[in-house]
């Protein structure tokens, strides 16, 4: 009975536990609108500095300009057919052999870089987990323009940079891959007598060979993409080709490109899609 | 009879810090001994075992196996000792995306070069050997299977053929029987001994369950808590050894 009425009472602790909660709630509101507040300021911002700012309006010349510069690239330039079966077979043979000399380069990387198998955990895993991150923070026109300027034009430094591009990816997914094995069979290999190239070969091996099989295959599927673009900065394929419509203002010719991009992507999907299945 | 395997005063400390698992065990294993090692979980069984082929390093004591220091060998010698001793696991411990032949075959690795062994490329003898066992283990129907396709008495019985593929001079067992179903149980053994008996290989066997134990084994020794609190034969095992042997467990 008491209980029920002190609830009920204006002084009573329940009344002040509801005050409680309006309060919170009040505040809770006002923080809300503070932080949505801060972020349109922001964005309002952004667009004033970069878009009403920057941009050059008396050249757009109103929508029918801008609509007409687009149709530009719809009349295909057929004529470039022709010059497009070289580059894209060379753009598909960069991705390939540079995902091949990326998976080598990560055998080391991920030797190094797996806590349970590093030769030193105090100086060679921290190597193997900085090379890791060093391969994936560059980007891979910054490792192509890199490695034109070391070795020159053509495909060579185009498949030098997918190949580094691709090493932070494929080691870490596959050191990740050896730290979670089950140790079960490597120590009844250690057991029988094995030495430690037998225990990996046997005991680790065949326990990430579908993981990395599949994250390899990922690789080249996106090093096709990458491979494209390589011509941008003079490291052969398809890219150089795009430039050089983009350069002479053929647009037609450069929708020719991006088209064969497309192929080639199509193709890489599909292929990647079917190799995974049959690892896994 | 001929002492195979002699133990003294082995001591096993994990880690710098650790707890004492073995606090000075003495062991000896004769060359007709089908020996099992008892006693409840967390007595130090299974580091007792793993001592004799070194999967666990030992902080004091000695290991003496054929009139060799166990404890004093490293590198490529430790290897050959360890090709000597065939091991059985509680979980079998095969490689599972491999098939029956290569797992059975996998037992010879201590005897195989690079090459052969980065190629799977074992002699005809080798194979010859792996089939025969695979026969003798009752798995012929299974040869090209994986691994992982078999029944658990299945993959132990791949894991009797690869520890018999060692041709080894001492078979250790590490529970061999705790996957298993009590009916499946009664049969690994079984198998386990007749192959231990015609091979004339001495046998370790770590082993929870006291009735398989008694049924099986013609030695007993009961570990508690890191020390020996019983040692004799089958026979001379009595209902009070097992009380004092398995007087933590009440609690």
């Amino acid at each position: 009975m008491s209980a029920v009425a002190a609830v009920g009472t204006e002084s009573g602790p329940g009344a002040a536990g509801a005050d409680r909660v309006i309060q919170g709630k009040r505040t809770g509101r006002l923080k809300g609108l503070a932080v949505i507040g801060f972020m349109l300021a922001v964005v309002a911002w952004s667009i004033d500095g970069t878009i009403i700012a920057d941009t050059d309006w008396s050249r757009i010349g109103g929508p029918k300009g801008v609509f007409s510069s687009l149709g530009r690239f719809l009349q295909l330039d057929l004529g470039v057919l022709p010059h497009l079966i070289v580059p894209m077979i060379e753009t598909f043979m960069i991705a390939c052999l540079g995902t091949l000399l990326g998976c080598l380069f990560s055998l080391p990387v991920a030797w190094l870089g797996a806590a349970n198998v590093t030769p030193s955990r105090l100086v060679a895993y921290p190597i193997g987990r900085f090379l890791m991150v060093l391969s994936r923070s560059v980007h891979e026109i910054v490792w192509a323009l890199l490695f034109v300027s070391a070795v020159g034009l053509g495909a060579l430094p185009g498949i030098l940079a997918v190949a580094m591009r691709s090493v932070g990816f494929i080691s870490k997914i596959t050191a990740e891959a050896i730290e979670n094995i089950d140790k079960k069979p490597v120590e009844a290999i250690r057991a029988v007598g094995g030495n430690e190239f037998q225990v990996m070969y046997y005991g680790i091996v065949p326990q990430i060979l579908p993981v990395v099989l599949g994250v390899v295959i990922f690789e080249w599927d996106i090093n096709i993409r990458r491979s494209a673009v390589m011509g941008l900065v003079g490291a052969g394929g398809l890219g150089l080709l795009f430039f050089r419509q983009m350069n002479m203002f053929n647009y037609g010719g450069v929708t020719m490109v991006v088209l064969a991009i497309l192929v080639l992507i199509l193709i890489g999907e599909t292929v990647s899609h079917f190799a995974r299945k049959a690892v896994t | 009879m001929a002492r195979v395997l002699e133990v003294k005063k082995l001591h096993v400390t994990y880690g710098k810090i650790g707890p004492e698992v073995l606090k000075g065990i003495d062991l000896n294993v004769e060359d007709d001994d089908f020996l099992a090692i008892i006693g409840p979980s967390g007595a130090g069984k299974s580091t007792l075992i793993r001592c004799i082929n070194r999967l666990v390093e030992p902080t004091a004591g000695s290991i003496n196996l054929f009139g060799q220091d166990i404890r004093a060998v490293s590198g490529s010698a430790l290897r050959h000792v360890r090709r000597n001793i065939g091991m059985i696991f509680q979980e079998f411990n095969l490689i599972d995306r491999m098939s029956v032949i290569d797992n059975v075959l996998a037992g010879r690795l201590g005897y195989t070069g690079m090459l052969r062994s980065l190629l799977r490329w074992f002699p005809r003898s080798d194979i010859d050997r792996a089939l025969e066992l695979l026969d003798r283990v009752g798995l012929s129907d299974h040869v090209e299977k994986r691994a992982d396709e078999l029944s658990g008495g299945q993959r132990q019985r791949v894991g009797i053929a690869r520890a018999l593929m060692q041709q080894p001079k001492l078979l250790l067992l590490d529970e061999p029987t705790s996957a298993l179903d009590p009916k499946i149980s009664r049969e690994v053994m079984g198998l386990i001994r007749d192959l231990a008996r015609e091979f004339k290989v001495p046998t370790l066997c770590n082993i929870h369950d006291v009735t398989l134990a008694t049924e099986f084994c013609n030695k007993i020794v009961g570990l508690q808590d890191g020390h020996k609190m019983f040692e004799g034969s089958t026979e001379s095992l009595r209902k009070a050894d097992l009380d004092r042997i398995y007087a933590m467990e009440v609690l």
